[in-house]
């Protein structure tokens, strides 16, 4: 018997033997295998396996069915949303922020020549020639009120220190001075000494 | 969708996946009767002769446990023969592990064979059976899953991680070695 030189109508015949092949490919496989010996006896051969192959125990798939787990969906792990790190790393940068900034301008105040270490290490500001003033030289003419120079006839010290000119001021300058104060920004942390007693001035 | 023996449409193995995930136990059902019998074939042929039921089963449950990973790009029943392939060579890697001291050969398959020859009553079953163990493993899968399980040789190669034309080879060498170990007999 001559051995078949047709390698894809042999690779075919199982193909063919499942019932694989439809249309002109299997007319072709049929037609060829009705004249080539060596075709008719691998597909004997085939069939033969095939129908041998029923030596597998039965299998009882309700008991298999048993052995299933139910389905349980695969969660993935909840990632972090971006806004929530980006958030994180915010708060971080102003955390940096704060301790790097507080730490230079303690070491600038440390260092400024406007400063001098007063009764162990508390800082006092010190007026130089080049601090411009904190109250305005000119201020609006003064006018004649009684009472408000009942008050201020004697000035209090702590008010005065604010500034080196106040002593020059008029009635009305220091009237305007105390208004003014009222709008200042930088206002102290704790409450601060009254300014101007309205009272005798022995407590003062 | 082919039409079932009762005339409904048969539904695919993905519509019974997706049915068994929404509850539906009977679709399971369906599955494991629609591929047991095919899987535990494969695994006689392949050479496993003790606990194949078992083996199925394990199969089964494998791949119930990770349906999720698969996409349909191959069929279910290649998936499942992939999936017990891998059991099997654990199987036989677990069995290498209790026998130390003999090195697992090819022909122990064919030992296992004979020790269980008065069961098979059939003779040509017992021919074919002898031929199949005159295989290499692999040829021995190839053949199998070619000739019993009908698969295409891109199934086969997914089944047993080779090539197409690696399982082309394979077979091409099977069939000449059955065939010439029939014809000797």
């Amino acid at each position: 018997m001559n051995k078949c030189t047709v390698s894809d109508i042999q690779e075919l015949l199982p193909d063919l033997l499942h019932g694989a092949l439809a249309g002109a490919e299997r007319v072709r496989v049929e037609a060829h295998v009705a004249t080539c010996e060596s075709c008719q006896e691998d597909l004997d051969v085939l069939r033969t396996v095939k129908s041998a192959a029923v030596f597998a125990p039965s299998i009882d798939v309700d008991r298999v069915v048993r052995q299933i787990a139910p389905y349980r969906a695969i969660v993935p792990a909840v990632e972090a949303p971006a806004r929530t790190r980006v958030a994180s790393w915010l708060v971080a940068a102003t955390v940096a922020l704060f301790v790097v900034g507080g730490g230079s301008v303690l070491m600038t105040r440390q260092n400024s020549p406007g400063t001098q270490v007063v009764d162990g290490g508390v800082k006092a500001p010190q007026q130089t020639a080049s601090t411009p003033p904190l109250v305005p030289s000119k201020l609006p003419a003064a006018t004649p009120d009684s009472k408000i120079t009942e008050t201020i006839t004697s000035p209090h010290p702590h008010a005065l220190a604010l500034a080196a000119e106040a002593d020059g001021l008029s009635d009305r300058g220091l009237v305007q001075l105390m208004n003014d104060m009222d709008t200042f920004d930088a206002l102290p942390g704790s409450e601060p000494d009254p300014v101007i007693s309205v009272d005798s001035g022995d407590s003062l | 969708m082919t039409p079932s023996p009762e005339g409904r449409p048969e539904e695919t193995d993905m519509e019974l996946i997706d049915r068994w995930k929404a509850g539906d136990s009977r679709a399971a059902t369906r599955l494991v009767g629609r591929h047991s019998q095919a899987l535990a074939r494969f695994a006689a042929s392949a050479g496993e002769r003790d606990g194949i039921e078992e083996l199925v089963q394990d199969t089964f449950i494998r791949a119930f446990a990770s349906l999720d990973s698969f996409r349909g790009a191959s069929t279910l029943r290649t998936w499942l023969f992939t999936i017990e392939r891998r059991l099997m060579l654990d199987r036989r890697r677990a069995e290498r592990r209790t026998r130390e001291t003999v090195p697992v050969q090819e022909a122990d398959h064919v030992s296992e064979y004979g020790a269980l020859d008065s069961l098979i009553a059939e003779e040509a079953q017992e021919r074919v059976r002898k031929s199949l163990d005159a295989l290499s493993p692999t040829q021995r899968e190839v053949f199998t899953l070619r000739v019993q399980q009908g698969l295409s040789y891109k199934e086969i190669a997914e089944v047993v991680g080779s090539t197409e034309g690696a399982a082309r080879v394979h077979y091409h060498n099977a069939i000449q070695t059955v065939k010439e170990f029939l014809r000797d007999e």
